[in-house]
């Protein structure tokens, strides 16, 4: 049986690599000239500076109101599209929403939006706001099945309202962990804001492009140094604030 | 103060958990609720404040109906029922006096709750709640932080808060250290002596129970097979509550 898997295994990876045209040679005579282009990226031409930072703080700010508007938006998906809360006919069809739009990742949702409001960073957010709402609605509803029934049944028995139960026997379960998803998404939406530029809807990623394209090596060293750099500060920041919600 | 006729209970799809129950608890009474694991007693008790929907019967405590009460209704007849679950159920990330607190909720207004305000009245009663069971220094403590016994405690108080007719334990010792047990079942004896309180508390321990009840109620798959004085336990009582086990 493990020999058999094993076998398959084996002969999908032969394939894979055949039809990839996946060449470990083609890659050794490639290192040249990929050393050739780290140097000609050296050093970084800071003269772009101000507009690498400037293209950075979009990025963040794309980020930023994606996540925050998609923070929201997702609590009635979240908790419509959680089994333990939403009756069958209701359940089933968040669920396939959920899943259909998770499907297409934020770049997509940027092409379209670019082509439907035009460029800047406006359509770089909708595609943000498109993307997070599906998939935090997701994690929001796994959180909430994962609720311990326990505290809400003793709240219940007191004599509560709903709106009691909800504020006192689900929101101290479910609050910390919406935090920290939404936190966790905004770090990778940081990254995916990275490239939004490159379809024309703002951010920094529009810069390295533009620098790519007119073989400005040493500006576009600039430009990725500071999405480096900008892309640790926000995982920084992030890391700790959801190290607090625990 | 507790009056239940008829009560059957068949949860889905088809285990019929309670088999036409009929019992009146009379005020200032402690009842122990005894019988095997799966012979219905947690069933029994939530059905009592309709945690658990009876499917037919009627309850009735302190002499209103809480059986096909309306939501307002249900809510009233509630406070004055005080539960304490074996898993505790504490609010695990609010404070030991938050916690406490959330017994005033069936008499504060929805919306300010909410706000997180409460009455000074209720403030104070909380805090007198938590020193009947000794934990009024722990007041500020987030409610994990505690051990089993102190939240188990808490829980208690929580119920008291509630400044209720009736306390309903769902074997209120099991998750606990042996060694537990009587500080916990003692604090109930206290409360049931000194304040008139009616109690009904499950146990899987016999000699807990024959230690601290007025009265026993054996539960064999789903219908009373006991009822009576501690004193009336005899071994043949013992098994036809629990068959031919040993009794534990
Ligand atoms: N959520 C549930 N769904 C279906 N059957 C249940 C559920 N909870 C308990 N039961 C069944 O109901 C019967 C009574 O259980 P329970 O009231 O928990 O007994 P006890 O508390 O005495 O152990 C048992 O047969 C048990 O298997
Ligand atoms: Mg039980």
């Amino acid at each position: 049986m493990t020999r058999a898997a094993l076998f398959v295994a084996v002969i999908v990876l032969a394939w894979l690599v055949w039809d990839t045209g996946a060449d470990p040679v083609r890659l050794a005579r490639g290192v040249p000239w990929i050393l050739d282009f780290i140097r000609r990226m050296m050093p970084p031409d800071l003269r772009v500076l101000p507009a690498a930072l400037l293209g950075a703080l979009k990025t963040v700010e794309i980020a930023l109101l994606g996540t925050a508007v998609a923070a929201v938006m997702a609590l009635p998906l979240g908790f419509l599209s959680a089994r333990n809360v939403a009756p069958g006919p209701v359940f089933y069809p968040a669920r396939a929403v959920l899943n259909f739009f998770r499907s297409v990742d934020t770049l997509v949702y940027a092409l379209v939006f670019v082509a439907a409001v035009g460029l800047g960073p406006f359509p770089g957010v909708l595609a943000v706001v498109a993307y997070t709402t599906t998939s935090l609605a997701k994690l929001y509803s796994e959180a909430v099945e994962g609720i311990d029934p326990g505290p809400v049944d003793a709240i219940t028995a007191t004599g509560a309202t709903r709106l009691q139960i909800l504020r006192f026997g689900v929101m101290p379960q479910i609050l910390p962990l919406f935090l920290s998803y939404v936190l966790y998404r905004l770090e990778s939406n940081i990254r995916a804001a990275t490239v939004l530029g490159f379809v024309g809807a703002g951010g920094i990623g529009f810069y390295l492009q533009t620098y790519l394209r007119m073989i400005d090596y040493p500006a576009a060293s600039t430009v990725l140094l500071v999405t480096v750099a900008m892309v640790m500060v926000v995982d920084a920041i992030s890391s700790r604030l959801r190290d607090r919600l625990v | 103060m507790i009056e239940v006729a008829g009560l059957r209970v068949v949860l889905p799809p088809a285990t019929v958990a309670l088999h036409g129950i009929d019992l009146v608890v009379r005020q200032g009474e402690f009842v122990v609720v005894l019988g095997r694991s799966g012979a219905g007693k947690t069933t029994f008790l939530r059905s009592l404040n309709r945690l658990v929907e009876p499917t037919a019967g009627t309850v009735r405590v302190a002499g209103r109906a809480i059986t096909g009460a309306g939501a307002t209704e249900l809510r009233a007849v509630r406070r004055q029922i005080g539960m304490v679950f074996q898993q505790f159920n504490l609010v695990r990330r609010a404070s030991v006096l938050e916690n406490v607190l959330a017994g005033r909720l069936g008499y504060v207004p929805s919306v300010a709750s909410v706000l997180g305000r409460f009455p000074q009245t209720d403030l104070e009663l909380a805090r007198t709640c938590l020193a009947q069971v000794g934990l009024v220094h722990l007041a500020d403590r987030r409610a994990d932080t505690l051990s089993g016994g102190e939240q188990q405690r808490v829980a208690i108080a929580r119920a008291l808060a509630q400044r209720p007719a009736v306390i309903l334990a769902d074997e209120p010792t099991a998750s606990l250290d042996p060694a537990l047990t009587s500080s916990i079942m003692d604090i109930l004896k206290t409360i049931n002596r000194e304040h008139g309180l009616t109690l009904v508390v499950s146990q899987h321990q016999l000699e807990t129970a024959l230690a601290y009840a007025t009265r026993i109620v054996g539960f064999r798959q789903g219908r009373v097979a006991f009822d009576g004085p501690p004193a009336a336990v005899t071994p043949a009582v013992v098994q036809a509550i629990y068959g031919d086990g040993d009794g534990r």
